[in-house]
């Protein structure tokens, strides 16, 4: 089903091109070769294409699981971006600060303080929705905001600027950068480009990591399970001696975490300090598609995560040959999120419990109306049974 | 101190209102388009995009046309259309309504700057002559009303549109038949259907709405205080009026207090250069209070009962 509306959003993106004058078979030429170094035109090296899709991945695959784990427990994380953000401010504030520490103690700082400050930003969030039954879509766009406008103040004039006027972090310590795998050198060939070029960094590994401690966690554990009964049915865990106010709270937090870590791993892996380019950052909202089209299983994140990651890639290659915007990259991802949204609504609702009860029930039939009757108005109350 | 006596003077100057209220009005009507749609049940986080539609295709069309008139038709029919979009996918789809609102935000991003370049190619979009852009009017003798005058009655046509339909969406939603019906279907679509409303009909036409309002602000803010198209130019203030509709409790003129206090803040900022607070930070106010409302702190808000939940007639 998922590969029925990525089908749908290629076919009226074909439409799209068409209507506005162009040729959607050379704007699809174009994303193939970005995003997968296939039917290449211009000489582009296909290499470092799929070396480019892999970055652009990493931290799709983590953000993806920021979201993919509250949908488990009824919750809708929009938050993503905020938290990706606190993660990546804390990570470099941490990584400028203590730049002469040795890479061994600074690189898991930095990292850890990342998702620590992801998961404060997601537990703003978590705590209201428990406590007061703040709807914690609304809460989390606040604080997407926030960030945004947080993250501007640092680098603009504020205490985190390299220069006056530059729009940008000083960079962080050399112990606080992730390695990549090929070696940084110029002199180095490797299919024809300096191994430099290659930015596949060790963040890979860490994303792959963290996939596999969501589906541990998940399955295998009994928070797993807590989180799984509490979007089943807030009730019937109640019942079961589940604590729902608890586990909305870690929920979040460990789903702001892993959107933490994502911020942290590009600072630390890619870009090594902060920029204007997070200003138009959108991997906390791309993370939303990635977790639907992946429907919230982990081989699926990742198989999302690689699918935009391939897209992103794939745009800015788009835009020189064929002179198509990159920003049919996102046309497509929300003609994917509409289909998967209101065609592929069944498929979902049987994998994912917080998208809804039994496919025969007519309504409520969505995260937003699941949370809304049951949790929105009043704060979830905690069962006697479970002393 | 010298702070706080500054913007007590400040806020005795006309001029200081008389911005606030234009920035209130960009925040008012795409919040008076989410209430419209909330009320009838559908959530509504789309104004963000259905406004950033409409300032493109206002500046689009004037363009084209050289008149603001038909370019408010155009962004407000473009609005309309991702409202439409919104609603097929969230009414008769059932879909999930905060991801088609997501999707609808994402494409709005997308599908104005994929156009730009598409249209313009490589060059800027183009200004719109301040002839062709929608104009500022003096009302006839209530602007020469000391104070009030300069602040309501000197200001762009879109104000006082704007100001009217505030007026008219309070009394519709709750003083008529109309508005009655309206909350019936965000309540309890189910009684509603079952005394004869048209839930799906209703839901429709209160999501268009919320398309037109919001579009109408996306061409004050190109062809109205701006002169071009940016992308991205909206700049979240979709999301601030989602806030200031959460502010004021689902209601018209609650929103609109929010709203007045919204475009202070920004007016304060932009004539004071004695605050020495980042305007980041300051930036990040409504979002915060927004945090600090939805806390509980200053009273409970809560939405219409059945507010993101698809109906399905027939069901129980």
């Amino acid at each position: 089903m998922p590969f029925a509306s990525v089908l749908f959003a290629f076919v009226v993106g074909a439409v799209v091109v068409t209507v506005t004058g162009g040729n959607p078979i050379d704007a699809y030429q174009g994303l193939l070769c970005g995003g997968l170094g296939v039917a290449c035109t211009q000489g582009e090296n296909p290499a470092l294409q799929i070396a480019n899709t892999i970055i652009f991945a990493i931290p799709l695959i983590t953000a993806g699981v920021a979201v993919a784990l509250p949908f488990r427990a009824g919750l809708f994380n929009i938050g993503a971006e905020g938290q990706l953000l606190a993660g990546a401010m804390a990570c470099t504030a941490l990584g400028i600060k203590l730049h002469d520490w040795p890479a061994v103690i600074l690189l898991p700082t930095v990292l850890v303080g990342g998702m620590l400050a992801g998961a404060a930003w997601a537990g703003i969030a978590g705590v209201l929705k428990a406590t007061v039954g703040a709807h914690e879509v609304v809460t989390t766009i606040m604080l997407n905001y926030v960030a945004q406008w947080l993250l501007r103040f640092l680098i603009i004039g504020g205490p985190l600027e390299l220069r006056a006027g530059t729009s940008k972090s000083l960079p962080i310590g050399e112990g606080a950068r992730l390695a990549t795998f090929l070696p940084n050198s110029d002199t180095i060939q490797i299919l024809g480009l300096p191994a430099s070029v290659y930015r596949v960094h060790v963040g890979l590994v860490i994303a792959v990591v963290a996939v596999a401690v969501f589906a541990i966690l998940l399955w295998r554990t009994s928070l797993g399970y807590e989180i799984r009964a509490a979007g089943q049915s807030q009730k019937a865990a109640r019942y079961a001696g589940v604590s729902v106010r608890r586990t909305i709270i870690v929920t979040m937090l460990i789903a702001g975490a892993f959107s933490g870590l994502a911020g942290a791993i590009q600072i630390a892996g890619v870009d090594h300090n902060l920029t204007d380019k997070y200003f138009s950052d959108t991997t906390g909202f791309d993370a939303i598609a990635v977790a639907l089209l992946g429907l919230g299983s982990a081989v699926g994140i990742v198989l999302a995560a690689i699918l935009f990651g391939a897209l992103h890639a794939g745009g800015s290659v788009m835009q020189a040959d064929a002179g198509i915007s990159s920003s049919l990259v996102l046309v497509l991802q929300a003609l994917i999120l509409f289909s998967i949204a209101a065609n592929f609504l069944n498929a979902i609702r049987l994998r994912i419990p917080g998208l809804g009860q039994a496919p025969s029930a007519p309504a409520p039939a969505a995260v937003g109306a699941a949370l809304m009757t049951e949790a929105a108005v009043a704060p979830p109350q905690e069962g006697t049974t479970s002393t | 101190m010298s702070v706080i006596t500054d913007i007590l003077q400040l806020l005795l100057t006309a001029n200081l209102w008389q911005v606030a209220l234009v920035s209130a009005v960009l925040l008012l009507l795409p919040a008076l388009g989410g209430v419209i749609s909330e009320r009838s049940g559908v959530v509504n986080i789309a104004m963000e995009g259905m406004m950033l539609t409409g300032a493109f295709f206002a500046v689009w069309a004037d363009l084209i046309w050289h008149s603001p008139w038909i370019a408010v038709l155009v962004a407000m029919v473009a609005g309309g259309l991702m409202a439409l979009i919104h609603a097929v996918v969230s009414i008769r789809f059932r879909a999930d309504q905060i991801v088609s609102g997501i999707a609808i935000n994402i494409f709005a991003a997308g599908l104005t700057v994929f156009l730009v370049r598409a249209i313009y190619g490589l060059q800027d979009v183009g200004h719109v002559v301040p002839a062709e852009a929608l104009p500022n009017w003096d009302v006839p003798v209530l602007s020469a009303i000391p104070f009030i005058g300069q602040v309501v009655f000197q200001q762009n046509v879109v104000v006082y549109i704007a100001l009217i339909l505030l007026v008219v969406v309070e009394i519709v939603l709750f003083r008529t038949r109309l508005g009655l019906r309206i909350r019936a279907v965000g309540e309890h679509p189910q009684a509603a259907d079952t005394a004869g409303l048209n839930v799906y009909l209703i839901r429709y036409g209160a999501v268009i709405t919320s398309g037109l309002l919001s579009g109408l602000a996306g061409a004050f803010l190109a062809i109205g205080v701006s002169n071009t198209f940016v992308p991205n130019m909206t700049d979240g203030r979709g999301y601030i009026a989602l806030a200031a509709m959460i502010f004021g409790k689902w209601t018209p003129r609650g929103a609109f207090v929010a709203c007045i206090i919204f475009g202070l803040g920004e007016a304060i900022y932009a004539n004071n250069s004695t605050i020495h607070v980042s305007q980041y930070l300051l930036s990040m106010l409504p979002y915060l209070i927004t945090l600090v409302v939805l806390a509980g702190l200053v009273g409970r808000s809560t939405p219409p009962a059945a507010d993101g939940i698809p109906y399905a007639a027939g069901s129980e």
